[in-house]
């Protein structure tokens, strides 16, 4: 009788409760909010207010007029040709990761859930590990007689002088972001039913036309969430360019680090991030339109 | 012929394995290689090791990257657990917005982050040095948080909270025993791979860090780009070592979800998925 009362008083308090819970459960979203909107979306607001500022060079003071001469110098040959070669590297860099990316995608999901399990980690793991020292890899891989040129040259008879070239970033970008496209295109691909093929084969496709017809239309959705994940970010790669460019200035995130830490030409610096951050959210709107409405769960 | 069975593909796809592992071996070699030109095989030594371990700047680097890794680790699980448990009862709308912003803390290049944060410490006077770097990482960080969290969201049963409730569990005790406990996989893989994410981080702690600290990543970044040294490839080693360790708790983490591990950034293949 006792323990009945107590329970019914315990639910009416609970009733009472359940409004300021409520309450209290929409003010979950403030440590999110805050450090979203004080860390994240006023720094960027600030540069881009700050890229049409000026800066005197002498006291580092930056003043503030609205001006378009950042954006301005923006349009010399240096800064042009680095800005293009850049987009030229991460969609190069792009291209490669789907199609090594995608062969390996595919046949993962096509195994036995043990072999699938295995030839993940096999994919997931080098991602894990210190990013810096697999790219500084390459740099022994690539150098002159070392084991890439070396077999190079057993083959052509000719050094192939990759190390601290564009093709050399090419290489380190397409090894370090390959990951980050295998795994978006096996999670699509792992929902084809087995079925879809066998009803494919079975209606007399082959390979190359079940291929076409059934793989790829549904691998679409992974696939360009791949290209999103990799080509955004590679756009602004600062360290790979770094370590295997050789120190020369060969993509856009390392002249914007040149401007900030370097030169400490704000305005300017500020500027060039800001365009980077526009051609890449136009990208991704781009992108985000082809990408076909994504099915519920 | 079935498509599951071509030489072609399982060719290819084997040949793009060793592509990724290849690097990794390479510096695994190295590290016990005599040659210090690492041209050719010079014979094993354990020297590397030896100058790696009593090296001091690695010796500093490594204690500020585990403070640091703990500290944004923290952080960012504070914001992704309270974001996540926000999420399950916001409105379409809201959750819209917040799943845009987790998504830009998650794409956008870390360059032109960085630079931003960098320039509102510099125009506010906050100093630059490891809090600087702890908050500059969980921006990013608790974003993957976020991800791998709400994931785990899917299995939480609302009709077990409320069958909590009805057999007379305060709302505390209803939390920690069926909310919470539902989460825990995710907390603990998601508190691991930002652990590590941060533990690697070159970029954000570059531009916050500014002379006050220098984690292990720096220390690494200064050597490689100033000097060739196969200590190098010995501190690689046994970063991967301990990397390598903590993720594989990751995936027992995530093997008690139902569903693979995933990188960095590849958290967003499920994100995606879903």
């Amino acid at each position: 009788m006792q323990a009945a009362t107590a329970l019914r008083g315990r639910k009416a308090a609970s009733g009472q409760a359940a409004g300021q819970r409520r309450w209290l459960g929409h003010l979950l979203v403030v440590p999110t909010a805050v450090w979203t909107l004080a860390f994240f979306v006023i720094p960027l607001a600030l540069i881009t207010v700050f890229s049409f500022g000026t800066e005197n060079l002498v006291t580092f003071n930056v003043g503030f007029g609205w001006t378009a001469s950042n954006y301005a110098a923006f349009g010399s040959d240096l800064y042009l040709s680095t800005l293009l070669r850049s987009l030229a590297l991460s969609l190069g860099t792009t291209a490669a990761c789907a199609l090594l990316g995608f062969p390996l995608a595919f046949f993962i999901s096509r195994q036995r859930p043990r072999a699938q399990r295995v030839l993940l980690a096999a994919v997931i793991v080098p991602f894990w590990t210190s990013f810096l020292v697999r790219t500084y890899s390459w740099v022994n891989l690539l150098q002159t007689d070392g084991p890439v040129d070396r077999l190079a040259f057993g083959i052509t008879g000719h050094h192939l002088q990759i190390l601290y070239s564009p093709a050399s970033i090419a290489i380190g970008m397409t090894y370090s972001y390959l990951p980050l496209m295998v795994l978006p295109i096996y999670v699509a691909l792992e929902r084809i039913s087995p079925d879809l093929y066998a009803a494919a084969a079975d209606l007399g496709a082959r390979p190359w036309r079940q291929f076409r017809r059934v793989v790829l239309p549904l691998a679409r959705p992974g696939l360009i969430a791949g290209i999103i994940i990799v080509g955004v970010p590679a756009t602004g790669e600062y360290v790979i360019p770094e370590i295997l460019g050789g120190g020369k200035t060969l993509m856009i995130g390392n002249i914007i680090v040149g401007q900030y830490l370097d030169v400490g030409d704000y305005p300017f610096g500020s500027a060039l991030a800001v365009s980077l951050m526009v051609i890449l959210m136009a990208m991704l709107f781009a992108l985000r339109r082809v990408q076909p409405a994504v099915e519920p769960r | 012929m079935r498509l599951r069975a071509h030489p072609v593909a399982g060719a290819l796809a084997l040949a793009v394995v060793g592509f990724l592992w290849i690097p990794i071996l390479a510096v695994a070699v190295n590290s016990i290689n005599q040659n210090s030109l690492m041209i050719s095989w010079g014979g094993a030594t354990a020297h590397w090791y030896a100058r790696a371990l009593h090296d001091p700047n690695v010796r500093t680097g490594l204690t500020t990257t585990i403070e640091i890794a703990l500290g944004s680790t923290l952080v960012s699980l504070v914001i992704a657990i309270s974001g996540a448990l926000w999420w399950r009862h916001a409105s379409a709308r809201a959750r819209a917005v917040y799943d845009a912003t987790v998504y830009a803390r998650i794409i956008l290049p870390e360059v032109v982050f960085a630079t931003a944060l960098f320039f509102l410490f510099l125009k506010t006077h906050f100093p630059l040095g490891i809090v600087a770097i702890i908050i500059g990482h969980s921006v990013w960080n608790s974003a993957y948080a976020a991800v791998i969290i709400q994931a785990r969201l899917v299995s939480l049963d609302p009709a077990m909270e409320e069958a909590a409730a009805d057999l007379g569990a305060t709302p505390w005790r209803a939390f920690r025993r069926v909310t919470f406990a539902a989460l825990l996989p995710g907390i603990i893989a998601g508190g691991l791979l930002t652990f590590t994410f941060s533990f690697d981080d070159v970029v954000t702690s570059y531009f916050l860090g500014g002379s006050a600290a220098s984690p292990l990543p720096l220390v690494l970044f200064g050597m490689i780009r100033f000097r060739i040294t196969p200590e190098i490839n010995a501190i690689g080693v046994m970063v991967m070592l301990f990397t390598v360790t903590l993720m594989g708790v990751a995936v027992a983490a995530f093997a008690l979800m139902g569903s693979a591990g995933r990188g960095r950034r590849g958290a967003l293949a499920e994100f995606y998925g879903q």
